[in-house]
């Protein structure tokens, strides 16, 4: 960049930041709009965030249990051998081997109906956890299926209707969360474009005498994209803000209620990535929205 | 300095701005282009600072074809033109500096150079006292002149001001013109679009008339009129 350019850069930023600073009223508008309309969003992704957690964890207690014909103690070679096959199958996290005797065990008082007879018929399982990418109906019965296949293996069961359920609930929350998002987006998009074009309509005789003495289109357009940027950012920040004062306030008064919605989970604030996130979303619909309305500006001035 | 072919300016609703106008200013003329409100004065000025395109026609300026120039290119060519109005167009929240300094800020001149330029230039248009001042505190004239300081403190080989003593009283006009005369005697090339009868009598430069948005024959005494034929004019 030669020197004549970077001059003209720092005076497109001089007159930008001082047209902001001529009209705050404009300024202020846009940012507590913003603001509003990303504190909304905000609020239901903080809402999204710990129902993703209640859902997580409900997803980690899935199991599939395969049965075996083996009726041996958990250290037998041939009970290690299968749960090594079992592991290098595709798709499988964790397994666990439970024994017939162990199974007994965990019957407790139950086990009584049990008594008298000469061996224990209780099957061998191994229970397996699959990983979180692995929690779909499909999958999982493509999974069951060639755990099946495997020598010693009888049966495999995994729940089919409370995953089928599991992933229906995944699945809407995921579409509503991108349909809410998108929409909240757009909305915000618009009101960003439409401050920016109220910005652009009290600066019209700046941007005349600019374009009158030379001023290129990146010139008239820069200052608006940084004030944008900067009116997203400031609106995120205070989203956030408010946000959170809203969260600590609002804990206390919600309580057991809470609780019971998430499961016995603690709610969860947003961590310094998504609320870097959130700050970054707020620049970039600043940016964007600026973008947006500059589109048609017209160059001849 | 500025040719212009065969120029048609029409507008939406088929009416006409311009109609073939054929005008060729050499580098360092004075044209006065005159005729009455409505006969296309300003639509012509428009043209040659590239605020419009020409429906038809060709038009250079400074060895540009800006009819052929994309609006990218623009800027470039306007760096190297002062416009003035007749309403000054400056900025009311802006000082005196400021609305000077813009010219330069644009085109990229270091902080020191330009305030070096503009201090230099108000000087020499008698507005060193009011440097600081914003707009509002000027008289006319005053603020006519900072129109005028912005439009020369980038030394532009070109000078277009469209009836710039329009709103001003006769002594403070003459004065005005006073200093487009004297960027001109600087070797500026000066269009000045009026209506003012007193001007073109006081000021006897070459004049060229449009009337209904088609070049006439020039009018005043014929030692300073300019007959179409040297302007390479052709009538429809």
């Amino acid at each position: 960049m030669d020197v004549r350019m970077s001059r003209r850069i720092r005076a497109a930023l001089r007159a930008g930041a001082r047209g902001a600073a001529e009209r705050p009223a404009v300024f202020l508008l846009a940012v507590a709009t913003m603001s509003a309309g990303l504190l909304v969003l905000g609020a239901y992704l903080l809402v999204v965030a710990n129902l993703r957690g209640v859902l997580a964890r409900a997803g980690a207690d899935l199991r599939l249990v395969a049965f075996t014909e083996l009726h041996a103690p958990a250290n037998d070679e041939r009970v290690a051998a299968l749960a090594e096959r079992m592991r290098a199958q595709e798709g499988v996290g964790e397994v666990v081997y439970v024994s017939p005797e162990r199974l007994r065990a965990d019957l407790g008082s139950d086990a009584g109906v049990l008594e008298g007879l000469e061996r224990n018929p209780l099957p061998g399982s191994f229970e397996i956890s699959p990983p979180a990418d692995v929690r779909d109906p499909a999958r999982l019965r493509a999974l069951a299926a060639k755990l099946e296949a495997l020598p010693g293996v009888t049966e495999v069961r995994w729940g089919e209707p409370w995953v089928e359920g599991y992933a229906k609930v995944v699945r809407i929350a995921e579409w509503v969360g991108v349909g809410l998002g998108a929409f909240l987006l757009m909305v915000l998009g618009a009101i960003v474009s439409s401050t920016v074009r109220l910005s652009l309509h009290a600066r019209a005789d700046e941007i005349q005498i600019q374009r009158l003495v030379g001023a290129g289109g990146w010139f008239v357009r820069l200052p608006f994209c940084l004030e944008g940027a900067l009116q997203g950012m400031l609106a995120a920040v205070l989203a956030l803000v408010v946000l959170r004062a809203a969260f600590a306030a609002g804990l206390p008064l919600l309580g057991d209620a809470l609780s019971w919605v998430l499961g016995g989970r603690p709610a969860v604030f947003f961590g310094s990535l998504e609320s870097a996130a959130l700050i970054g979303l707020g620049v970039a619909l600043g940016l964007g929205g600026a973008l947006a309305s500059l589109v048609n500006l017209d160059e001849r001035g | 300095m500025i040719q212009m072919y065969h120029v048609d300016l029409r507008y939406a609703g088929g009416t006409y701005g311009l109609r073939d106008v054929s005008l060729v200013l050499e580098k360092g003329d004075f044209v006065f282009l005159t005729g009455a409100s409505g006969a296309g004065k300003t639509s012509l000025l428009r043209l040659l600072f590239g605020a419009q395109k020409p429906s038809a026609g060709q038009i250079l300026v400074a060895g540009r074809n800006i009819t052929r120039l994309p609006a990218t290119q623009l800027p470039h060519l306007r760096r190297q033109i002062g416009v003035i109005f007749q309403d000054f167009k400056l900025l009311p929240e802006r000082s005196v500096f400021e609305n000077v300094a813009i010219a330069l800020e644009i085109a990229g001149v270091s902080r020191s150079e330009i305030r070096t330029r503009v201090w230099s230039m108000l000087k020499r248009l008698g507005l060193g006292h009011r440097i600081d001042h914003k707009p509002r505190m000027l008289s006319g004239g005053e603020q006519q002149r900072v129109a005028i300081a912005r439009a020369l403190v980038n030394d532009p080989p070109l000078l277009l001001a469209d009836e710039p003593t329009g709103n001003l009283d006769p002594a403070l006009a003459l004065d005005i013109m006073d200093i487009i005369a004297d960027a001109h005697a600087r070797g500026t090339t000066v269009v000045v679009a009026t209506h003012d009868p007193a001007l073109l009598e006081r000021y006897r430069h070459r004049r060229v008339v449009l009337d209904g948005g088609r070049l006439l024959s020039a009018t005043g005494p014929d030692e300073y009129s300019t007959p179409l034929r040297q302007l390479g004019v052709t009538r429809a």
